[in-house]
Order: structure tokens, then sequence, then C-alpha cells
């Protein structure tokens, strides 16, 4: 009923909207009075159930507050006295609550004119200030610029997430500011460093498993894709729009291109076996989260109490979603996709229903109203026009590239040399391989454009080629049965496990032999020949400069990993239970100039990099990202290997293999300890970096095998004269002073360098 | 600067203590949790109408609206559908009981030194929970069911909501191999989004080597190491007195400082070797069987002694979802089992008393359901969420009360029920925690069972 009215109303420009006295019972009673918990039988839900009143009688009467049960207990004037957690309803409150059930207790009331629109800062569109560059608005007291020591280190530690060698150092003294920014934003340095920070917020996780190696419960194997992605997308100067729209609907706009595919790794990641609904529900918040900053989660069980967002809308906005599955597709060189793959997304079922589901709980969908895609009103202009998209061959039948033939035949050409020597396996391997070629040949027919006239021949002679293979192999698989039942029959004491097997293995042999062929068996399997364009149209919403919260939310990210604050300090929540900008017109400022520039992030850096707040002096240090820490002392050591992307690496090997920390595996199971002490990204959820300080980072530092084996390393590189300033430099970019020179030459060279990676200034920013 | 840490504990701590340091009748926490799912019935819940029906079907007994009651629906959210049933012909105890102490609460045999201090004790019969698989190991700890995710667990809350009693150890320590990654792995001692410094220290009872990176790679003298973290301590101070705004440098400086005290601390709290032949004894370490957990448990009473806050303590788990998870042989594995953890745990609640510790130690037994009133298999017994008993003791609980109660073959919870957050909200509630204000900005710790402090079962002050 409220649904329906709701839609009506809009295109009437009316909307409906929740009266503030049922707002404010709801956020106050509905946690014990709800339809799951029914506190004294009471249950505030629906307005039935709320008027039928629980254990003690109804629940008020239409028109007559002051007789109602309700309000009674709201004014203490009956027992028991309400809300029993929490203070009493202010005076203000009850003549809210008196005057809403007088008026009759509408549950609804509808509103005119107008869209829906929130005078909420966040969710009107940036304006341009007029007057301002970043310096005039930061506006802080006459800023010190720090020395360009310091700043070349800041530099290199924030945009390439190491120190600079003492070689870079002389490079750089030649060089003005400006070219050395210019020069780390080119390095390809900078797409791992900032990478790891768009990994954290895009929530990059490898696949984990929720009992042992194969029954994958969330994310997906060989995400590493996405993640090589994401740092070639930085490096190259992908604009932000454009990342946007490939990781939400790459197989949309790319269907044929395998570097585009790996882009929607970002919504791979929220796959979950046995649990469709939290994977939808992941999908649904994380994008909103990272892309937005709106935590709509709330609204999956009602309407969010800060937010302009009604439940309904939550569920359109997952319909967005709901035909979305996980695939893996072949990549050239192996045909195994558990051992390597392109896992991409793909609209697996175009026209699953979305239903709102009551209180949230997937048990109880409405399925009175199936729910159309669309996005919640009060967040900008509404959804664009949702285009279906035509797949090609290639993607809607990916195992019918010509490269994928190709290798199935050498695999079956292979497997007859390997079966040499045993005459029923090669009998079977040499009727596969034309076996394979005739199905090839079928397909091929199959799909050609015109028509091949020929197709029922080449399919009929397929299934029979095929079908011979499989007898041959069928006896092959007999005869090896019934020699595994007599081996394990034959011992002392027979191994009932493998009688069992080889009994089973045996009957399915016998029955192959006496299937009868029906057709022949495709190369693989096809997928949906359209996709929904639902994903299109909501990154085109989303990356569009009419949204006033993509901009923003992506500024405050970067400006709070040059600066260690953001500018709106609650980075997840622009909403209304989140913090007011610091500074909205410096945000805005950003924003605008992001935009202007077409979404792109170095004119962005470049612009913060440049600015004076930038390069202030900084009072106090900040400490450095897990991975930082990490890469700098195989940096400074010269051990780190510079290898660029790949499969992840077992965290276990976090010393023998010298990469960079981004390279291995990151899970919620599996993280390298050393990684964690200092705060490594929380896999499932890290908008923001912790920045603790404890003794286990300090044991970490002091005694792991890393830290002690990569001093003992570089005091034997640096060994000789001018030890001590040459071991300042090279690890803390700096000089000693006088009273450090002084303490340095107590030391032996192994102490010092353990010591300087032990300095405050070794593991921070300043 | 405001550090994301600092900003939370500011808005959090802030709203929840009111600037107060709590106070409650409990200053500490020893949690021991059974991995694997312990029968309820053979262990703090008898019951001998399973004797009497043995071997019959459900619906051939007196009992058979078990099957009917909705709670079977309701109870339940599984992660693999119909992997687990409601297992439908009885299988009759497999051990006896008798009643014990003054209080005259039936325990089983397999327990008898727990019965032995049943008058400490205060069992809460009527435990429920919603997951039939062993991600309720996880929900245990977290409140929340496993595909909801992860998230902060009930002695990270703890670590949080409370200040430190003793620097020079972490305040949440956990002994024993804790959850395999089948079940919620290092998740189920995790801190989630309270960020890792709230996490679970996972310690070894070994002197050697009790945690991560507490030894040099390296081996060396004392004294030598002492000379590093000289060098280091005055090498910082040379540049906090460049820098005396830089709070972050101040607070490594103390964190070296902890460190180097940790390193001796930690070690030192693991030599049991301090303790008299008595004490030692007391916890069953002169017992091949009962030696590991006895070990533990004197080392958990040593932490607590020393001023850790909260102590999570686990047995049974093996690679796997736990030896407690007796699908087969239920009698052996059971009785063995039992056998290894009954007599350290009462030696650890009577050294407790005897130190004068009992008063302000709370103790949970728990672990994450119970067992199935009815047959697996030949002689096991399966999952159970519907009804299963946790027992609490000290720390200002009532000694010799039973909380709730199962139906007479242990199916339901029908009396008093509690969900696993009631627990939570008990122990809370001890330590001077309002469970309903634990939260952080863009998080509640619950979002509907918050849970209820059991006033039952807690003592008049």
């Amino acid at each position: 009923m409220f649904k329906a009215t709701l839609l009506l109303c809009f295109s009437l420009g009316l909307y409906a909207q929740k009266p503030a006295a049922l707002t404010l019972l709801e956020s106050r009673c509905l946690s014990c009075h709800n339809a799951a918990g029914k506190q004294s039988g009471f249950d505030l839900s629906k307005r039935e159930t709320a008027l039928r009143g629980g254990d003690r009688g109804p629940g008020f009467l239409p028109g007559r507050a002051k007789e109602s049960y309700l309000y009674q207990v709201l004014a203490h004037t009956a027992k028991p006295a309400m809300p029993k957690f929490g203070p009493k309803f202010t005076e203000a409150e009850l003549a809210l609550v008196a005057a809403w059930i007088d008026e009759g207790a509408p549950w609804e009331t509808v509103v005119s004119a107008g869209p829906k629109r929130s005078s909420h800062w966040a969710f009107n569109k940036p304006v341009r200030p007029a007057a301002g560059s970043l310096d005039a608005l930061f506006a802080k007291r006459s800023q010190t610029l720090a020395s360009p020591e310091v700043l070349l280190r800041r530099l290199y530690l924030d945009l390439v997430g190491m120190p600079p060698s003492p070689e870079e150092m002389a490079r750089h003294a030649k060089l003005s500011y400006e070219q050395t920014v210019d020069a780390l934003l080119a390095d390809p340095r900078y797409g791992e460093r900032w990478g790891r920070h768009w990994m954290d917020i895009w929530r990059y996780s490898d696949w984990y498993g929720y009992r042992r190696a194969n029954e994958v419960r969330n994310s997906h194997k060989h995400m590493w894709r996405w993640r090589d992605w994401i740092v070639e997308s930085l490096n190259s100067g992908k604009p932000y729009d454009r990342m946007i729209l490939e990781m939400l609907a790459g197989d949309e706009i790319a269907p044929e291109d395998p570097a585009t595919l790996r882009a929607t790794g970002f919504l791979a990641r929220n796959y979950s076996r046995y649990d469709r609904d939290g994977w939808m529900q992941d999908a649904v918040d994380h994008t909103m989260l990272g892309f937005m900053g709106v935590t709509v989660k709330c609204a999956r069980c009602h309407d969010h109490k800060y937010d302009p967002i009604a439940q309904e809308e939550y569920y359109r906005l997952r319909a967005v979603f709901e035909p979305y599955e996980v695939r893996m597709d072949r990549v050239p060189g192996e045909t195994d996709v558990e051992k390597n793959a392109l896992t991409r997304i793909f609209d697996a079922a175009l026209d699953r229903p979305t239903y709102l589901l009551v209180r949230g709980n997937i048990q109880s969908p409405d399925k009175s109203n199936v729910l159309t895609p669309a996005t919640p009103a009060a967040l900008g202009p509404a959804l664009g026009k949702i285009e279906p998209v035509a797949l090609p061959l290639s993607s809607y039948y990916p195992d019918h590239r010509e490269f994928v033939h190709t290798e199935l035949l050498a695999q079956a050409r292979a497997a007859i040399e390997k079966a040499a020597g045993d005459p029923l396996a090669l009998a079977a391997a040499k009727a596969e391989l034309p076996a394979l070629e005739a199905r090839i040949a079928a397909e091929r027919a199959k799909y050609a454009v015109p028509a091949d006239p020929k197709f029922e021949e080449l399919a009929a002679k397929a299934r029979e080629l095929e079908r011979q293979a499989g007898l041959l192999r069928a006896h092959e698989k007999l005869q090896r049965a019934q020699a595994e039942m007599t081996a394990a029959l034959a011992g002392e004491k027979p191994d009932s496990k493998k009688v069992a097997e080889a009994q089973k293995n045996l009957a399915a042999a016998t029955a192959a032999l006496t299937q009868p062929a029906t057709g022949y068996t495709p190369v693989g399997k096809e997928y949906p020949t359209k996709s929904t364009g639902r994903r299109t149209a909501l990154a085109q919403w989303i990356a569009s400069t009419d949204n006033p919260l993509t901009a923003r939310v992506a500024v405050n990210h970067i400006w709070l990993r040059h600066f260690g604050t953001a500018l709106v300090p609650t980075v997840f929540d622009f909403g209304k239970n989140g913090q007011k900008p610091v500074n909205q017109p410096l945000l805005d400022l950003l924003a605008t100039e992001f935009m202007r520039s077409g979404w792109n992030m170095k004119a962005l850096h470049r612009m913060i990099l440049l600015s004076e707040a930038y390069r202030a002096v900084r009072p106090a240090s900040r400490r450095l990202e897990a991975e930082v820490v990490r890469d700098s002392i195989l940096a400074v050591a010269g051990e780190l290997d510079r290898t660029m992307g790949g499969p992840d690496i077992d965290p276990a090997k976090g010393l023998e293999v010298r990469r960079r920390s981004l390279y291995f595996s990151h899970s919620p199971d599996v993280q390298m300890q050393f990684l964690q002490v200092f705060d490594g990204a929380n896999p499932t959820e890290c908008y923001e970096r912790n920045e603790s300080v404890v003794p286990q980072q300090a044991l970490a530092m002091a005694n792991s095998q890393l830290s002690q084996e990569m001093a003992a390393k570089l005091a034997r590189r640096l060994e000789g004269p001018g030890f001590v300033d040459r071991a300042f430099q090279t690890v803390l970019g700096r000089l000693p002073a006088a009273a450090e020179r002084e303490l340095a030459a107590g030391a032996t060279p192994v102490d010092l360098i353990h010591a300087l990676f032990n300095h405050n200034d070794f593991v921070t920013t300043r | 600067m405001t550090t994301r840490r600092a900003f939370l504990s500011q808005l959090a701590l802030g709203a929840l203590l009111n600037g107060q340091v709590p106070r409650g009748r409990a200053k500490r926490v020893i949690w021991l949790f059974m991995v694997g799912g312990v029968s309820h019935m053979e262990s703090f819940d008898p019951k001998p109408e399973l004797n009497k029906y043995a071997g019959r079907l459900l619906d051939d007994t007196p009992h058979h609206a078990a099957l009917e009651n909705p709670l079977l629906k309701q109870n339940l959210r599984e992660v693999i559908a119909g992997l687990h049933k409601a297992r439908p012909r009885l299988y009759p105890l497999q051990t006896g009981f008798a009643k014990r102490g003054q209080s005259g609460i039936e325990v089983s045999d397999w327990f008898p030194h727990i019965g032995s201090c049943i008058d400490d004790i205060a069992v809460v019969r009527s435990v429920w929970t919603t997951d039939n698989n062993h991600g309720a190991q996880m929900q245990f700890h977290t409140g929340r069911h496993v595909l909801e995710g992860q998230f902060p667990t009930i002695g990270s809350w703890v670590h949080y909501g409370l200040g430190s009693l003793n620097e020079n150890l972490p305040q949440f320590v956990v002994l024993g191999n804790p959850i395999d990654p089948c079940c919620g792995g290092p998740a189920a001692h995790g801190a989630s989004y309270l960020g890792p410094e709230h996490g679970g220290v996972q310690l070894a009872v070994d002197p050697a080597n009790p945690l991560p990176f507490a030894k040099p790679h390296v081996a060396m003298e004392t004294a030598a190491q002492r000379r590093q973290f000289d060098l280091i301590h005055n090498f910082n101070k040379i540049t906090a007195g460049q820098y005396p705004e830089d709070a972050g440098l101040q607070a490594r400086i103390k964190s070296y400082e902890l460190a180097f005290r940790m390193q001796t601390a930690v070690p030192e709290i693991m030599r049991l070797s301090a303790e008299s032949a008595e004490t030692q004894k007391l916890y069953g370490i002169d017992h091949a069987t009962t030696k590991p957990f006895g070990e533990t448990l004197l080392a958990a009473r040593r932490m607590a002694e020393s001023g850790v806050r909260f102590i999570q303590v686990f047995h049974g788990s093996d690679g796997g979802a736990g030896k407690w998870d007796g699908h087969s042989n239920l009698k052996k594995t059971h009785s063995e089992l039992a056998g290894q953890v009954d007599l350290p745990i009462a030696g650890l609640l009577k050294d407790l008393k005897q130190r004068g510790l009992f008063d302000d130690t709370l103790v949970v037994f728990a672990t994450e359901f119970g067992r199935t009133p009815g047959a697996e298999g030949t002689n096991g017994r399966d999952h159970h969420p519907y009804g299963f008993s946790v027992w609490l003791a000290g720390g200002g609980i009532k000694g010799g009360v039973v909380e709730g109660a199962t139906d007479e073959i242990g199916f339901h919870a029908v009396e008093n029920r509690h969900y696993v957050t009631d627990i939570h909200a008990t122990v809370l509630h001890q330590l001077g925690i309002d469970a309903r204000k634990l939260e952080v900005p863009g998080h509640k710790r619950i979002d509907l069972d918050y849970g209820e402090p059991i006033h039952r079962i807690i003592a008049k002050a």
C-alpha cells in the first residue's frame, strides 16, 4: 500500500513522507517492539499490529492520545514506564506523539511539490568557491616550508612508498620541487603505493575458504589480476570516472577485452558461496560506501534513520546487482581455470526478481512487488536509461575463442604421448583427439555467420567420434577399476575404503559403456547472450559530474592519505550521521577541480603536492603503513625485488621472497604477521588505516628476522670510511646531528643500522 | 593531530564511560572455550528421559512435540542447508550423573571435580544460538552469525572498554590453539573494526618463545639487547628534543620501554616452575593426561594475578572443527576430553579461591552448541543449537544455582532462554560495562540482540 503510494505520487510530483512522530517512535521503541522480538506481544512495525496492541491491551486509540496506552506509558502516567532503555521522552517529544495520535496516527503523510531533495550539504552538488586557491582556502597561520631534505623524503614515502636512496637524493637535488613531483608521479612505483590505498577502499581480498582450500566461501581465485589492473590504471593515468565504469560494468562496456574485464574484480570480490543475500548486501553497501560515502546498509531492515533513503530504495539499488555472478574465463597458456584464469563478473540471470525483504529478513520477501532498479532519489539525479547490451560470441561463449581450441587440441595430443606404453589408454587418447577436432568443427559451423549448412553433418560426425572415444575411455577405466579391485582384495586385510572406491569406479565405467549417445558435448559453457545494462547505468550515475558525492568522497580519501587527516573525518559517511567537513570550501574546490580536469588523479595529486599547505613543516610524525615499513627495510638494504604484478605470493615467504608487500596474499584468513602488527588493512572493510603505536611493533622491528638480517646486510654494504654519515643518509635520508654522531661512534655498524631501523623517523613521515 | 584510534577512543569511550573508569565486581575474565561442541546432556544438564526412551523414535515418545516446535525453524540459520538434521532416534546417556554439593545440582560423572565446585558455579542450561555448524564458534564470541561477517569479539570489547592493569603485559591474551580457519580462525579472538591493538595476543605456554617476535631472531645476551634498546632510546630522545610536540614519537619511546619489559614479563609469566609442587598438583600437572591443560590454566591464573584483563583459553582445537565434535564414538572421545579438563578447571577455581582472586575473577565455561538428544550413526551425537549449557563462576556470580532449563530430553531451551549475547552482557555487566552502550562511529556492537545481563545469577553486592 505504502509502496504503491510512493510510486504513484512520484509521477505527480508528490511524495509520501513518514510522520516525524513515527520516526521518533521507531528509533526509540522498535528495537524491542518489532515483528521478531514483540516484547509483551507489542509490534510497532506495522499500523495494524500497533493498533491491535500487545498483551496489555490496545496500543492506541486514533484521535484520542491522552486515553491511549502507548501515550500513557511514555508520559509515565501508566506502567510500565517506557522506554525501558534510554531517557524518558521530553515534553516536546510527548507533544509530537500526542498530536500525531490525535491526527489519527497516520503511517504516512503525502507531501506536495518538488522532488524529494535534502538540504544536507553532501547531497547537493559542490560549487567551486569563488575566491580561492587551495592555499587561500586552507588558511592556516603563516606556513614555514619544510627543508628540501624533509620534503624529498616526504614525497618519496607518500608517492612511491619507500625512502629515496642516496643516489636518488643526489639526482633530485639538481631538480626543482615541481620536477621531482612530476618524476615521482611518473614512477611506476606510484601505482603500487597508491594502488594499495585504493585496494583498502575497494576491499581487496584474495579468496578465502570456509572449510579448507576448495570450498571457496568469499572473494574468488585469481583476484590478483584486479590488483594489477588497479596498479596499471593508476600508473597510466586512467580517469577515475572511467575506473568506476570499468569496475562496475567492464563486462558490459568492453566484453571482449580481458584487460578491462579484470576491473570487475571489484564486484567478484563480494562472491560468497553459501550466502547470496550477504553477497548482494556487500555489493550494494560497499559500492555506496566506497564511491559515495553513504551508509545505505541501515535501509536493509527499515527506512534509514538519518539519511533520506527508504527501505524500498535500498532494494531497488540491489536490483542493479541482482543478475550478476562470477565466472572464470580461460587465459592463454593454462587450460585449468583453477590454476589460472580471468576472474570476472557477468549477468547470469537477467530476469531474477528483486523483492523487498521485510525487516531485512531473507525469509520474508514481499513477493507482491518486483522492484525495478533505481537509485535513491535524494542522492542525485535519477538513474539514466537502462539499455541492455548484446554481447559478442567470444564473450558469451569464451571457450569458442581460437586460443582455447588450439590449447585443448595441444592438450589432447600431449595426452597421446603420455599414454604411450599403456595400450588401452593410448587407444582412448588417440580417439579423443579426432573427437575433439570434430566437436570444434561442429561448434564452428553452429556459430558461423551466415549459418553453415554442413552443421548437421558435422554434428553427427562429432557425436559418433565422441561416442567411440568415450567407449574406449570407459573400457580403460573398467580395466583399471577391475585391477584396483583385485589389488584391494588381495592383501590379508582388504582396505575397505579402497574396495568401495574401486567398486564405485567399476559401476561407473560399466554404465558408461552402455550409455546411448545424445548429441556431442560442446567445447565449453555458453552464457547469456545479453547483459542487462543495469550496472553500466549505475556506474554512469555514480561517475557523473551531477553526482554530489562521488568526487568529494574521492578527493577526501586522497587528501587523507597525503595529510593524515581528512577534510570530512568520517570518510565512510558523508550522510547526516557523519561529521561535517572541517573545510567545505576546500573540499569543494578540490572536488570541482577534479571533475573539471576529467577526473585526473595525477593532476589532483599535483595540485595538492605543489601547495604550500602540503610543503609546510609538520610538527608531528605520522606512522607509515605496514607495507611501507616492510618495503622500506628491504629497499634501503638494497634487497627489494622490484618485479611488478603477477599471482599473489604466500605470506609465509615474506622474507625469502623480497617483493613489495602488496603482492602477498591478503585475506581475512591469511595475512603476513609482520604486516598485521603494523595495522595492515582489514580486508573486509578498511576505509581508513589505524595508526597505532604498540609494543608489539617495537618487538617486530627489534627482533624480527627481517629487520635483523637486513641490518646486517646493509651494515656490510656500507662498510668503510664515512660509515656513520652514509648509514644516516641511507636509512633516514639525512646526515646525523652532532649529538647523534657522537652516539653512533660508540655502536657497532650492525647495531647502528639496527637502531636506525628502529628510529621513530624510519617508521614515520613528517 | 588526531589519529583514527584517538578519535575512536574519544568518541566511544567518552560516551561509554562518561569519563569514569568502570567499576564492576569483576576485574578480569578467564574464558574457557571447548572447541567442537560439548554434549550438554552428558555434562551439566543430565536427562534421564533419554535412558528411559533410549533407541525410540521421538515420535514414539511423549516428547514428540520437540520436532513440531516452531523454534526448530526460527532458531536456525544454516550455512549449508540440510547438512545437520535433528536426529529423531533418542540416544541414551553415555555416563551416569549425580547430585553434587550442598546445592544438589546434577553433574555428569565425566566432570566429578568440577562437580565438587558446583556450589561456586551458576549453570545456565538454556543457552541457544542460530548456527548449527561450527561457525557457531565465532558466533559465540562476536554475537553474530558467521554469515554476517567478522566483528569484534567479546574479549576485544573488554580490552577496548577497560584500562590496563599491568602495562608490561598484553591485556587480552589467547592461550591454547585458537579456532581453526574453518570456523572463524583468528577472527574468533579478533577485534575487527576496533583495530588490531584490541585483538587477542596469542601466547604459547613456553617460557622460551611465548609471543611473536618475543626474542631476537639471532640469540643475544640480555645485556647486549639492553644496549641496543638504550641506543634506540637515546637516538629517539635526541629527535624528541627537536620535536617536543610530537605525541607519536613520545608514544613510540614509551612503546619500546614496554616492549623491553614485556620481553621479560611474558616469559616470566610462563615460568610455571616458580609454582609450588602442591599448586602444580592442584592443576594436574603431575599427570600426563591433565598436564597440558593444567599448565595452560596455571599460566592463565598467573596472568590473572598479574593483571591481564581477558584470558581466552581454547581446548580441543585440532586443525578442524574441534575434538569435542562428537559425531561418533562420543563415549570414548568425550570421556577422554573431560578427563583432560575436569581436574585442571576445578584446580583453577580452588586456586583462585585460596588466593583471594575468586571474587573479582569471572570464569566462564562455554562451547559453541550442545549435541543432539538423538543418535547420529550408532554412537554419536550431531550439532545442536537449540539448547545447551554454559556456566559462570566467580566475579560476583552466585554459586550453586541453575538458570533456565531445557525440555525433558534436552532438545529446546524452554525456560528463561538465553541467546549467547546474554552471556556477553552478564560478563560486561560484572566488569561494570553497559553492553548496550558499546559502539564506535559507524558500528554498533550488536544491532538487535544486545543481550541482557542474567540478573538471577548475579550475587547481591
